[in-house]
């Protein structure tokens, strides 16, 4: 009976932040599900940044950082669930996330309703724009990158296009940029098929798109559903038509290096003038080479709100954002120049072009 | 159109195991078993299982469906001959209870994640200008095979002429000496080795989740029914007219009506398309295309 009391006591004492010499911001990543993959490599730039801010002595004079990283499973419901738990139980300030733009509206909307600062740091959807103030986007959104992907596709003499995006605000998103952006350059979107998330098979999909006798299949698809899909245009004999890849390493990161020979695409250039650094530690941490380009800017989001804390002199919400948006104006983060918009978006997003050589991206 | 056909082949067989085995079984027990879609999850899993542990595939294959069938008996045995006493009403909703607690066991052991089998992937074969993988062939006669030696056991042999006797009037069945609990629990044992085939068959061609057996849970009800429950033969056609209905609504071109030159129906309306069709047809007629040995009598 003694021992239960006071194992209540040690966890409600631990579970006040105030107390411990510790500073606590949130994040939501997908851990699990489709985008397994890409929300392990956000949290590991998100590792990073706490690394390196804590070995420099922490945050507001000696307090140390930490970042709860909590899992979205892929699920809007779910990674609501996950913040309103860093809100409420944890009561962090800044919170970091999602990937996939159908969770990061409806989880930016909740945070800005609760007065909490949230940085978008991996999704495109034009509709983040209207989240509210207190609402962050370290990358440029998909107006941007659809008209980037419609001029290579242009440059690359692909007349007739055949798009395959997913069926949620992410995917609307990039097949109405892209459209618009393609037919402005003299291209034809002849099909765009909405694929439903999460099935084992998408054979009718693809058989559909290639009776419309395309140039080129643009698609943009989250991790195991792109590998799903390469691999299917590649038993139906459809990868002999080119593939074009709208952030190639999202698409091509659980695919087998034989379904996605010579695809080409655009991505997110992760390392800017500044970010050699980061590459190293990257490097010496995970033994490996980036495994997408989307860690960088969990990097970046937290880097950002230690700056912000720093300059507001305090954890507060709002004064964290008012700090966010003077420090937002060519912010020299790994990832390039972040400098807001008046939306508080990523005004200057730089892409690469890429494609693939023997499971390799060339530049 | 050979590769309608092609396409029709493929999606029929993989419900066409399932539906047999459901149909058989509700010509004996007169109950539809729910979770016998499960069966075809745990069979995949198995095999995949298996395969990991070091067996080469079609042994793996071999032993998953003979262990299925073992399950399916011993779930027979202890669950449904029980709930069988209180009715046929109470029987299904048991077995529904029993395909969720096989849906949480799959989420637990095996994950959410979707797995594949360990299988070198080689671009289509060209067939008559339709495509075809090697799985694809190789699942579509395994399965082909599976149903002709089930037709053969139901009609050229002791077993099967015990199974229709039982399926027609049990009573009379077992007055004349069969053993009708022997045969129900036999014909059981084949529902699960069947229904393990399918599943297996359908994750050598693609991909196998928790979800795998669910997905199949209404095309297969539908290709039954439509075939007539309790008729095995039946479940077999109802299995192509389904596959059919789904495979054409996918592929019809609606382009020219709106001036397009393309517009398809969604994939994800397909299974839509495949009731519309089974409701049509009970309208019609309510016992399924074909009278089944239960209504016979």
């Amino acid at each position: 009976m003694h021992k239960a009391l006071l194992a209540a006591a040690c966890l409600a004492l631990s579970s006040l932040p105030a107390l411990a010499q510790e500073l606590v911001l949130g994040a939501v990543v997908p851990l699990s599900g489709a985008s397994a993959t890409l929300g392990d490599d956000q949290r590991r730039g998100i590792e990073l940044a706490v690394d390196k801010i804590n070995e420099k002595g922490g945050l507001l004079g000696g307090k140390k950082l930490r970042v709860i990283v909590e899992d979205s499973g892929g699920r809007a419901p779910s990674a609501l669930d996950a913040a309103k738990k860093l809100v409420t139980v944890d009561n962090v300030p800044v919170v970091i996330g999602e990937y996939s733009s159908g969770i990061t509206i409806p989880v930016g909307q909740y945070l800005v309703q609760e007065g909490r600062v949230h940085l978008n740091i991996g999704s495109s959807s034009g509709k983040i724009r209207g989240l509210g103030d207190g609402s962050f986007s370290l990358i440029g959104l998909d107006n941007v990158s659809s008209g980037f992907a419609a001029q290579d596709v242009v440059d690359n003499k692909w007349k007739k296009a055949a798009v395959i995006v997913p069926n949620n605000a992410y995917g609307q998103g990039v097949a109405e940029q892209f459209q618009k952006a393609f037919a402005a350059l003299g291209g034809e979107v002849v099909t765009t098929v909405m694929y439903t998330e999460g099935q084992t098979t998408y054979r009718r999909e693809l058989q559909q798109m290639e009776r419309s006798e395309p140039d080129v299949y643009v698609y943009s698809a989250y991790g195991k559903e792109a590998a799903t899909i390469n691999r299917e245009s590649f038993e139906l004999g459809i990868n002999a038509t080119p593939w074009y890849a709208i952030y190639l390493s999202m698409c091509t990161s659980d695919a087998d290096p034989k379904f996605i020979q010579g695809q080409y695409g655009l991505d997110l250039n992760y390392i800017g003038p500044d970010g050699a650094a980061y590459e190293a530690a990257y490097k010496a941490k995970y033994k490996e080479p980036f495994k997408t380009s989307f860690n960088g800017y969990g990097y970046d989001a937290v880097m950002m709100a230690a700056a912000a804390i720093e300059k507001a002199g305090s954890a507060e919400p709002k004064a964290i954002s008012a700090a966010l948006k003077e420090i937002g104006n060519g912010y020299k983060g790994a990832t390039g120049d972040i400098t807001f918009d008046a939306d508080r978006q990523r005004s200057k997003q730089p892409y690469l072009k890429l494609k693939i050589e023997d499971g390799v991206q060339q530049r | 159109m050979v590769q309608f056909v092609v396409d029709v082949l493929i999606r029929a067989v993989d419900l066409a195991l399932i539906a047999i085995g459901l149909s058989s079984v509700y010509s004996l027990i007169r109950f539809p078993n729910v979770a016998l879609v499960q069966y075809a999850t745990t069979g995949a899993l198995l095999a995949l299982c298996l395969q990991m542990a070091g067996l080469p595939l079609v042994v793996a294959a071999i032993a998953a469906c003979a262990l299925v069938g073992i399950i399916a008996v011993v779930l027979n045995v202890i669950v449904f001959e029980r709930l069988l006493r209180a009715g046929s009403a109470i029987a299904m909703i048991g077995s529904l209870a029993l395909s969720m607690m096989f849906s949480a066991i799959f989420l637990v052991t095996a994950g959410p994640r979707p797995k594949r089998f360990e299988l070198e992937i080689n671009p289509p074969l060209r067939f008559l200008g339709a495509r075809l993988t090697e799985h694809q062939l190789m699942s579509v006669g395994i399965s082909a095979l599976a149903i002709i030696v089930f037709a053969l056991i139901l009609f050229r042999t002791d077993l099967g002429r015990c199974m229709r006797a039982t399926a027609t009037n049990s009573v009379l069945a077992s007055a004349t000496g069969i053993d009708t609990r022997k045969v129900t629990n036999t014909v059981v044992f084949l529902s699960g080795v069947m229904a393990a085939l399918g599943g297996i068959g359908l994750s050598v061609k693609g991909e196998m989740s928790a979800q795998l057996g669910l997905d199949m849970l209404l095309p297969v009800f539908a290709a039954a029914i439509l075939g007539g429950l309790g008729n095995a033969l039946g479940a077999a056609v109802g299995a192509v007219v389904i596959a059919a209905a789904e495979t054409m609504v996918t592929n019809v071109n609606f382009g020219p009506l709106f001036g397009a030159s393309v517009l398809f129906i969604p994939a994800a309306y397909a299974t839509a398309a495949s009731f519309l069709l089974l409701v049509v047809v009970l309208l019609i007629k309510p016992y399924g295309l074909f009278v089944s040995e239960v209504k016979r009598v």
